[in-house]
């Protein structure tokens, strides 16, 4: 069989973490659970609760997961998918003082595990930040920087690469769709994932990403 | 978990240009470009290109340095690796040679940092993806992508026919008309950097 993303590793000493090892989807077993209390609020409402979260707590900070699965030789990124166009990663946003990783793994949880987990039996790799993204206002559009102005951003996404073990129970929340989308549909397809979204198979060109065969 | 990595900027005056014997593309036109590009691969297979990187700040903000050819065509500083070559050795071979004074004794301490991006060309075509795209066994060329750390001070010699520009991330993002998709997607490659910019 060809090795498809053979690459000489000379010179290169970070070779071994960059390497990712993906699986079949067809390894994965996937249920649903109940859906949590949704929050059900209009836009004006979310606003306002945003802007009193940022006076009281300062920048935003949500923390995403990036899962990969193989399916036909290519990788695929595990979406949710909420109210048919909606498309989100799982992830969301850290309580104040907690950790990128402790909040993750929380959120992951909570959209891709039971409820009662105590996360010793569903243990989450989180490796390596893999970007980051950062709005000025909540409105505006996301950016990969810094605003220039030097004023503190109102919100920081950041991006974490999650590494499967060969086989997982993934339980979804009945108000989403999970979703293994190609990496050829998403790069460069703002219009239907947004540009954090359809930009991951750019932050993702530098692994090494090993398709397992089991 | 691997910490965030960091980037020290400095300022763009802190560096010193000249210039040198201009160094002329191979190619006159794009066409010329792909059937070299075919001959080579017919000889040597797959293309393994290196590019680098070097980041400046300016008004607090990361720049990136570009050479542009002409009026309009912008490239990163780097080449084709040699079959067998090194992929560090090869892109400090191609930075002096675009970018170094001729002399020995003048010769930048060229830092080669992490590879942010590896972009994938199918067929001899101009189009790239940042994967190998599905049923392509063999890619003609991979082109990688290497942040480069500049010291302090540095003397960069610059061929007369280029221009070196220092251009800030702003002002790349999302311009593929401009820039072409590979540098326009640099700054979300380089976003998990953390940036420590310092002045002069």
């Amino acid at each position: 069989m060809p090795i498809i993303n053979a690459r000489s590793n000379n010179g290169n000493s970070d070779g071994d973490r960059l390497v990712v090892d993906i699986y079949p989807l067809s390894s994965y077993y996937f249920s649903s659970k109940p859906a949590a209390a949704s929050k059900d609020e209009t836009i004006a409402d979310r606003a306002l609760r945003l802007k009193s979260n940022y006076d009281a707590f300062g920048m935003r900070t949500c923390v995403e997961a990036v899962i990969l699965v193989e399916l036909f030789k290519h990788p695929h990124l595990l979406l949710l998918q909420s109210k048919n166009c909606i498309y989100t990663l799982p992830g969301g946003r850290l309580r104040p003082g907690e950790s990128d990783i402790d909040g993750l793994k929380r959120k992951l949880l909570s959209k891709l595990s039971v409820d009662d987990d105590d996360n010793y039996r569903t243990h989450w790799e989180v490796s390596e930040c893999i970007g980051t993204w950062w709005k000025s206002d909540f409105e505006t559009l996301p950016y990969p920087y810094l605003p220039s102005s030097g004023r503190t951003p109102k919100e920081c996404t950041k991006l974490y690469l999650v590494k499967l073990p060969s086989n997982r129970d993934f339980i979804v929340p009945k108000n989403f769709k999970l979703l293994a989308v190609p990496m050829c549909q998403l790069h460069e397809n703002r219009k239907t994932y947004g540009s954090i979204i359809a930009g991951i198979p750019q932050l993702l060109s530098r692994f090494s990403i090993n398709m397992v065969r089991t | 978990m691997v910490v965030s990595p960091v980037v020290n900027t400095y300022p763009l005056s802190s560096y010193s240009f000249g210039t040198k014997e201009p160094k002329m593309e191979k190619d006159t036109s794009v066409a010329d470009r792909l059937a070299r590009m075919k001959l080579n691969y017919m000889k040597e297979g797959m293309r393994t290109s290196v590019e680098a990187i070097l980041l400046v700040q300016e008004h607090n903000h990361p720049h990136i340095l570009l050479l542009q050819i002409g009026n309009t065509f912008c490239k990163l500083p780097g080449g084709r690796l040699k079959p067998g070559e090194n992929e560090v050795e090869g892109l400090k071979r191609k930075l002096s040679s675009k970018l170094a004074a001729n002399s020995p004794n003048m010769q930048p301490n060229w830092q080669i940092g992490e590879c942010v991006a590896v972009w994938w060309r199918p067929n001899f075509e101009t189009i790239m993806y940042p994967y190998c795209p599905p049923h392509i066994s063999k890619p003609k060329e991979c082109k990688k992508l290497y942040v480069v750390h500049l010291s302090e001070r540095e003397y960069f010699a610059v061929p007369k026919n280029l221009k070196l520009l220092a251009v800030p991330l702003f002002e790349l993002y999302d311009n593929v008309q401009r820039y072409g998709p590979v540098i326009s997607t640099i700054p979300q490659q380089l976003s998990r950097f953390q940036f420590n910019m310092i002045s002069g």
